[in-house]
């Protein structure tokens, strides 16, 4: 039997109260970090109990119990239903089943849970990892009983916490790509976003052209001297002050515009605009602004394959 | 600082003080060069100050004319109104089943107005309190022409939209980026910077070409708002370029046009005339 000792509501080791505990979960002990002494047993082991395997085509599931806590639910997403059969067991002298699943969900979890489905789909179509994901959730997790955002829809906050997630975690996608994977206009999702963060009183980073390089030139099949040299043309641009008021994306496109056009890689500009989501009149404009420096924005040792001269105009 | 106020036109004329180079011996203060300013928002001379020794500060005033384009007020003629009455016997009237609204306009002063069923109204396109009053005393006036029982009540300016031209160009990711707390500059979603302030309570949006355009409760809020901006943009200022300019130019030629046509109309009644005929119908 170990002895255990209770200080207040915890459990510690008699000789030192203070000692932290080391928790042994294959034995299920507490084991204290000073002496040694066995303190807790019979600790609940809270790992899973049989591996699984990704290969493996069983189709039943021998684990006994379901999957990982969602902390964010409250514990409430514990449910132990009862399997709907059709025999006659099951149904009572009238005609009606006799055993009933009470779902003991509360509208405001199931409306929690449609909303992290709904931001894990998005962040399936954009190929957006765990951690984004996680942190989406808990900004809407924050958010959701808040009295800021009361009459908005569940998928417009959804799409508006994935994209402060997306900026916060230092990737951020534009609008119009969140936009593209989500059922609400940009302006309803800009709302909301801009509720949030008034309501969880972050503040969110500048976005900047850089940020989005090297994703806009993958997506072009650019090689990396043109990304390069397209995030040099567009830092350089903004530090000079050459292209007032203009969405650091349209600085971007209008960038990777020049670059590209430079070298044996060329793109258009409607293509350029598919890809960023800007109108290509937009590129145009933030490139007539930026061709006269020309000279000044290439860096140094770029390998021109059109020279600037031969740029063109517009 | 002072005002110059004229109906809708407030000059707000803004002294700006100089310091010394630190120098102690001479200071040059020199005002920052507005390049070639033809509008009369500006009246700067060019200013080469030499001082022995101490500093002070005489500067021609830079002028910055703050326009209201639009007032918004509302009242309620306390009775209750069928609008489809209105709708059928009014003249410039539009009654929108969808949001149970009747559309009023008037063409002098011209104004737009909201009329419920409940008898509230709403008034907006006034360029002045003063005016927004005699619009709004106007529509009362043609709703008691059409038989119902109406009173002029709580009558208070809602809204107030003015905008201005600073004469130099912004900064305004720096500017953003220094008062994170009061501005929110999301370029994806609007080109321009909002800045709200307490006290007084306004909502600023600054521009890159260097206008602002401001909301806020009343005129005097929205000429104070201006001042306790204007030093706060100045540090981030910067020269306008030649293209800037020239578009720059284009704006405020198109913005007097529409200015003088409301000139011609405050002429013909001088405002105490207005005032006492539509006393006399209500």
């Amino acid at each position: 039997m170990a002895s255990t000792a209770k200080y207040g509501d915890t459990v510690c080791c008699p000789y030192h109260p203070e000692a932290y505990l080391i928790e042994d979960y294959r034995a299920g002990d507490q084991i204290c970090s000073d002496c040694g002494l066995v303190v807790g047993d019979r600790v609940i082991d809270v790992c899973s109990e049989w591996r699984t395997f990704s290969n493996e085509k069983t189709s039943t599931n021998p684990s006994r119990v379901g999957g990982p806590q969602n902390p964010l639910l409250n514990g409430s997403d514990l449910s132990t239903i009862i399997e709907v059969e059709n025999e006659a067991s099951s149904f009572n002298t009238y005609g009606g089943s006799k055993y009933h699943n009470h779902r003991s969900m509360t509208s405001s979890e199931q409306t929690l849970i449609h909303a992290f489905r709904e931001i894990s789909n998005m962040a399936d179509k954009i190929n957006l990892p765990k951690t984004i994901v996680d942190r989406a959730n808990a900004y809407y997790k924050q958010v959701h009983d808040g009295k800021y955002l009361k009459r908005r829809s569940y998928e417009a906050i959804a799409s508006a916490s994935l994209y402060i997630a997306c900026r916060k975690e230092g990737v951020p996608r534009t609008f119009k790509e969140i936009c593209a994977v989500s059922r609400v206009s940009k302006k309803e999702i800009g709302r909301c976003f801009r509720l949030i963060v008034k309501a969880s009183d972050t503040q969110v980073n500048f976005i900047s052209s850089k940020d989005f390089m090297s994703r806009f030139c993958s997506n072009l099949n650019l090689p990396t001297s043109v990304e390069r040299a397209a995030t040099n043309i567009a830092m350089k641009a903004v530090n000079l002050d050459i292209v007032p008021g203009r969405s650091p994306i349209s600085i971007a496109a209008a960038a990777i515009y020049m670059a590209s056009q430079a070298t044996n890689d060329k793109r258009t500009q409607k293509e350029i605009g598919d890809i960023t989501g800007v109108a290509d009149v937009t590129i145009k404009q933030s490139y007539k602004l930026m061709y006269p420096h020309a000279k000044i924005l290439f860096p140094n040792d770029f390998k021109f394959s059109v020279s600037i001269e031969q740029l063109p105009q517009f | 600082m002072e005002v110059v106020c004229g109906n809708r036109f407030l000059s707000n004329n803004y002294t700006e003080s100089a310091s010394s180079c630190g120098d102690g011996k001479k200071a040059v203060i020199e005002e920052p060069q507005m390049g070639e300013q033809g509008q009369e928002a500006s009246n700067m001379e060019e200013n080469k100050v030499v001082k022995d020794e101490i500093p002070v500060e005489i500067e021609p005033e830079p002028v910055v004319d703050i326009i209201i384009n639009n007032v918004v007020s509302s009242f309620s003629v306390c009775s209750h109104l069928d609008l489809h009455h209105l709708a059928l016997n009014g003249q410039n009237v539009e009654l929108r089943r969808e949001n149970g609204v009747l559309t009023m306009k008037l063409r002098r002063p011209p104004t737009t107005a909201s009329i419920w069923s409940s008898g509230k109204v709403t008034c907006t396109g006034s360029t002045s309190e003063y005016q927004a009053r005699i619009a709004g005393r106007r529509i009362a006036r043609c709703i008691q022409k059409m038989d119902y029982n109406v009173k002029f009540k709580n009558f208070r300016i809602v809204n107030v939209l003015g905008t201005c031209s600073l004469p130099f160009a912004i900064k305004i990711t720096p500017f953003s980026q220094k008062f994170r707390s009061a501005a929110s500059y999301e370029p994806e979603l609007h080109p321009g910077v909002t800045y709200r302030i307490e006290y007084p309570k306004a909502t600023l949006k600054i521009f890159s070409t260097g206008s602002i355009t401001v909301t806020a409760p009343s005129i005097d809020n929205v000429q104070s708002a201006i001042e306790h901006i204007y030093p706060l943009v100045q540090e981030f200022g910067k020269q306008r370029t030649e293209e800037e300019m020239v578009e720059f130019r284009r704006n405020q030629a198109r913005k007097h046009a529409g200015v003088t046509a409301i000139e011609e109309f405050e002429e013909e009644f001088s405002e105490s005339e207005l005032e006492d005929y539509i006393l006399d119908q209500i």
